[in-house]
């Protein structure tokens, strides 16, 4: 009983286990790459557009105490930095469900 | 030479005339996408799921990775009693998807007129965003009553600047439908402009000689890659409006745990 030249041994058992180490290495690095940290524009805009939006809610806030009560200009300053602090918040909430 | 603004494209042109108690209702060609998009999503999924079988053919499985794919999003963020929700956010998903993947054909079949995306108007994305306020605060107070406001009063605050807290609170609730609005707005504007900016280069390049127009491979070569890129940025705004809707939904099940 002869074998063909190139198939002398039989298969190596440990040939197996090295093409899965390897299958999920490149799984767990496509992995990884998916859960990477989103590029700096869409954290940039992000962020931004967080802050962004607590002050313009807090200038909201702001006229509309103006409009009805009749505190003008004060509404409005007090609105402004209550959006600031609001704005800050924000992004303190955002960043924390980004490292979850 | 050929009209190379970059903004042109945001224009809005009625293409039927109709007022309502000196009201301007016109059918315009931002109606006709969103009637497009409505229309399109319909009746493909009407198509896809009209013979549904065990075993689904190409079109059905399309179908329901989409439906996996959302009530997965929703399940992951709010939980599974957030699926009650899922009509909700799957309509917006779609309708979202639809317009920014439309707004990407730069076509219109009426002459004259060009391709739109209608989520690149404030007005539109801020109306979705209030949309889901509404539905927010309306069900959260329907489900937990006056206990919907806790979501107001952060714990272990000490009570001396408690009313401090509650006003900023307020504020970035009342920030986060802007937020959202903003979010998709920008991105979609911003992209788009980008796309005419350096596909006008290749008009004023093409037009200033031969070696302008060996020059104009360059910004086409940034058109096709940016062109690539935007139907990245469509999908992912959509994506991004929808977990976003579905974490926001998520306070009016369960108010208090922050």
């Amino acid at each position: 009983m002869s074998y063909p030249s190139d198939h002398t041994s039989p298969p190596d058992p440990d040939d197996f286990e090295h093409r899965l180490a390897r299958k999920l290495e490149a799984r767990e690095a496509q992995r990884a790459k998916d859960n990477a940290a989103p590029s700096g524009w869409a954290l940039g805009l992000r962020y931004g557009s967080e802050f962004f939006g607590g002050v313009i809610a807090g200038v909201f806030v702001g006229l509309l105490a103006d409009h009805f009560f009749g505190w003008s200009p004060i509404g409005l300053l007090i609105g402004v930095v209550l959006g600031f602090a609001a704005g800050s918040l924000n992004i303190v909430r955002a960043v924390k469900s980004m490292q979850n | 030479m050929a009209d190379t603004n970059p903004i042109k494209q945001f224009e809005i042109h009625p293409i039927a005339e109709l007022s309502v108690g000196g009201l301007n209702l016109s059918f315009t060609n931002s109606s006709y996408f969103m009637v497009a998009a409505v229309a399109l999503t319909v009746g493909l999924l009407a198509l896809a799921t009209s013979r549904a079988t065990l075993v689904p053919g190409r079109a059905q499985s399309v179908a329901e990775l989409l439906y996996e794919f959302v009530a997965g999003m929703i399940r992951s963020t709010a939980g599974n009693d957030g699926l009650r929700f899922f009509p909700f956010v799957f309509t917006l998903f779609i309708f979202i998807l639809m317009g920014n993947m439309l707004g990407m054909l730069p076509y219109f079949p009426v002459p004259g007129l060009h391709g739109f995306t209608f989520t690149s108007h404030i007005i539109v994305t801020f109306a979705l965003a209030l949309a889901v306020m509404t539905v927010l605060v309306g069900f959260g107070i329907f489900k937990n009553g006056l206990k919907f406001f806790k979501i107001f009063v952060p714990s272990g605050v000490p009570i001396a600047i408690l009313p401090f807290v509650i006003v900023i609170e307020i504020i970035s609730f009342i920030s986060r439908p802007v937020t959202l609005g903003v979010r998709l707005f920008a991105n979609m504007l911003a992209g788009h402009i980008l796309l005419k900016v350096f596909a006008g280069f290749i008009i004023m390049l093409g037009s200033v000689g031969a070696l302008g127009a060996v020059g104009a491979i360059a910004p086409l070569i940034m058109v096709v890659a940016l062109t690539a890129l935007e139907f990245l940025v469509a999908f992912l705004q959509a994506y991004v409006f929808a977990v976003l809707t579905c974490i926001y939904l998520s306070d009016a099940l369960h108010p208090g745990h922050h």
